[in-house]
């Protein structure tokens, strides 16, 4: 019953008759008001009429003709219908159907409302008017209580819309409470299922899109964002340990094999060195996470600066071009001039670094790889193609995940966070990473939202410190 | 070089310490905040390796602040297992003047330390640059090895000209990629190498006597030395 009373449905439903007995209320007082003034002036005009008539009789022939008058229609009337009575000077009874001069009743002329105490004859409250005719005084009046009946029938109207009023509120407000009741109990089997760790389940939705659907709708797609999470957390837990058990294993044989064998002293440093390489592996894996975690924590928004990626671009095509040459590969740049967006330079220097990283891993010996920037109406795009085996269509979607590692990876080195990084880089600054085919080969492209050109040149002149100036904090410690 | 270490953590302590040492360098050691402050306050010293979290109420970027505002202008370098990008900015506005991650490698610690240093002893930018027989002219931008003339890159000129100014010390690759490059990340392959390799070839290949060096597990130097 608590529950029921703490239903919103039911006190909506309650709200609505309280508002209705309100309009209800606001209507009836005026009409009562003006229909009482009514009924008032009618029987007063009607007690005036008839001693009007009176008067008359007993201007035309005299008192006792009025008197016999009088007693003529006593004697035809139903009981109770009228009043009359006629005194003399000192209000003694000298016709009429009432014993006495009522007392309360002033004997000058004009309009009463008297309580006559007339149990036995029904009369209780009446109305009567008071006229003097010489020595005479005249009493007209008419019992209240003949309109009775119909004030009461309007109280009994006016009681009966405010039962039907109460009556409809509640059962509406019931049924209401019961249909929404049924949808919110539906909505919580859901939830509490999710809440016990089944993530697939998803709310109930219809074709029609009231409130709670559209609620629903919007739950529904956080549920799908939240299980996308977890399922990538869960995915990425098991990845790190994985593969930080790789090295943590090679480093614990490692030691434990030198303290079993205890080789000459040159060999012992080769081996602590191969174990310091190995610890540098698992910090470089914790390094790429934290990493990534801060952007995806949307962290680095702060760091936002107008930069020019045509620049940016160039500078890591230059940083690269040593590796690639070493590998007798042909990496190109082309750009058409300066190309401003609002990023963060290290964010996109180090995305842009991975894809040309990766490029270089998967060319062939004396394959190409071609970096260019290009503006595409309100877009800026960064794409590096290579000419090596590709990205099968399936495993598109995979590669960006992370730790994960392509069947052509095996081997190489690095720890399947590469791409995973761009994505999250893309995302942080609103844009995307496509992987399309270069035929053959992959053609990776990092597009961006392009700027108005402006005040470029004074902003990335900012944001680039000359070497001399600033030893800037490290990332990483350096490895050997 | 005096150095002060405010550390709380015995085994770091116990590898800066010796390594340092090893080095060369004399230490002092502060194990809290307070004894830290006290030591930073009142003594000269070259450098000051400052944990951030440390006993004793007062933490590191209080008390870089507090000697900052006393005028001490002795340099700082932040050793902290924060990491975060706002950590750093943090610890470098409090008065920093580097910032290094725990876990670190030693070589990196020494190397960032001479840079310190170096930077603090004031470094002017005109004054030609000579390491053996191998000179730089930063006005005119010509090197010269003997009386050889040597054509460079800019990037390259860049390079060998921030190995010039730390000459004689160890320069890691994360310090070459912050300075020359500008990139504060790890790039994951052996990119810097490879452009050391390079420069190697343009001053060393043709001459009896290196002088670009590889220092194992650190980084590289050059040198006129042995």
């Amino acid at each position: 019953m608590t529950s029921m009373m703490r239903s919103s449905a039911l006190s909506l439903a309650m709200g609505y008759v309280a508002l209705g007995l309100a309009a209800l209320v606001l209507f009836a007082a005026p009409l009562w008001y003006a229909w009482q003034v009514t009924i008032q002036e009618g029987r007063t005009e009607y007690l005036q009429i008839d001693a009007q008539r009176l008067t008359e009789v007993y201007h035309r022939e005299g008192a006792d003709a009025l008197k016999s008058f009088i007693d003529t229609r006593v004697g035809m009337q139903i009981p109770g219908e009228r009043i009359l009575l006629l005194t003399d000077a000192s209000l003694q009874p000298l016709a009429g159907n009432l014993h006495a001069w009522p007392a309360g009743v002033p004997a000058t002329p004009g309009n009463y409302k008297v309580n006559l105490g007339l149990g036995d004859r029904g009369i209780q409250e009446a109305l009567v008017h008071v006229t003097n005719l010489g020595n005479y005084t005249l009493l007209v009046g008419r019992d209240n209580a003949l309109f009775k009946p119909l004030q009461t029938r309007f109280w009994y109207g006016l009681a009966a819309a405010v039962a039907v009023l109460c009556i409809a509120g509640l059962f509406v407000g019931i049924i209401t409470r019961r249909a929404l009741m049924s949808r919110v109990y539906s909505i919580r089997q859901t939830v509490s299922a999710i809440i016990h760790g089944d993530l697939k389940h998803r709310l109930p939705t219809h074709v029609n899109d009231d409130e709670l659907n559209t609620l629903s709708r919007t739950i529904n797609g956080m549920l799908d964002q939240i299980e996308l999470l977890v399922h990538g957390v869960r995915n990425v837990s098991n990845s790190i340990a994985h593969d930080l058990r790789t090295p943590l294993a090679e480093l614990r044989s490692r030691l434990e094999e030198l303290s079993l064998i205890r080789p000459s002293t040159d060999e012992t440093y080769a081996e602590i060195d191969g174990a310091v390489a190995d610890v540098d592996r698992v910090i470089r894996i914790f390094d790429a996470l934290l990493r990534l975690a801060e952007i995806d924590a949307g962290m680095r928004r702060s760091g936002f600066v107008s930069l020019d990626v045509s620049d940016l671009a160039a500078n890591a095509v230059e940083f690269y071009e040593p590796a690639a040459e070493l590998k007798s590969i042909d990496l190109t740049f082309r750009s058409n001039g300066p190309l401003p967006v609002s990023g963060d330079p290290v964010l996109l220097a180090q995305a842009l670094s991975n894809l040309i990283d990766n490029a270089l891993k998967y060319a062939p010996q004396h394959g190409s790889i071609e970096v260019a920037v290009q503006k595409h109406g309100a877009t800026a795009e960064i794409s590096v193609s290579d000419n090596g085996p590709g990205i099968d269509e399936l495993e598109k979607a995979k590669v960006v995940q992370r730790f994960y590692r392509g069947d052509a990876s095996r081997g190489t080195p690095g720890v399947g966070l590469g791409l995973s990084l761009v994505q999250a880089v893309a995302k942080l600054h609103g844009s995307s990473l496509e992987l399309r085919d270069n035929g053959p080969g992959l053609r990776a492209v990092l597009i961006l939202a392009a700027e108005e050109s402006g005040s470029l040149l004074r902003e990335t002149a900012q944001t680039q410190p000359s070497p001399a100036d600033g030893i800037a904090p490290s990332t990483l410690a350096s490895l050997p | 070089m005096k150095i002060l270490l405010v550390e709380d953590n015995e085994r770091v302590t116990q590898f800066v310490v010796k390594g340092l040492q090893e080095a060369g360098h004399t230490t002092d050691h502060a194990g809290n905040g307070r004894d830290g402050m006290f030591l930073a306050a009142s003594e000269p010293y070259d450098v000051i390796i400052m944990d951030r979290m440390l006993p004793g109420g007062i933490d590191g970027l209080a008390i870089i602040e507090v000697l900052r505002k006393a005028g001490k202008r002795t340099p700082i370098l932040i050793l902290s297992a924060l990491s975060e990008v706002d950590d750093r900015i943090r610890g470098l506005r409090s008065g920093g003047d580097d910032y290094l991650t725990k876990p670190f490698a030693f070589g990196e610690l020494l190397a960032r330390l001479d840079a310190l240093h170096r930077r603090a002893e004031g470094v002017n930018h005109e004054t030609p640059l000579v390491v053996g027989d191998l000179h730089m002219d930063p006005l005119t931008r010509k090197v010269t090895r003997g009386d050889r003339p040597i054509a460079l890159q800019p990037r390259e000129f860049k390079l060998l000209e921030y190995l010039m100014r730390h000459a004689d010390q160890v320069v890691t690759r994360t310090m070459l990629l912050e300075n020359v490059w500008d990139y504060h990340f790890d790039p994951q392959t052996n990119v810097v190498d490879v452009h050391i390799s390079k420069l190697r070839q343009k001053i060393d290949a043709e001459f009896e006597r290196p002088l670009l060096r590889t220092v194992r597990n650190a980084g590289y130097t050059v040198t006129a030395g042995e």
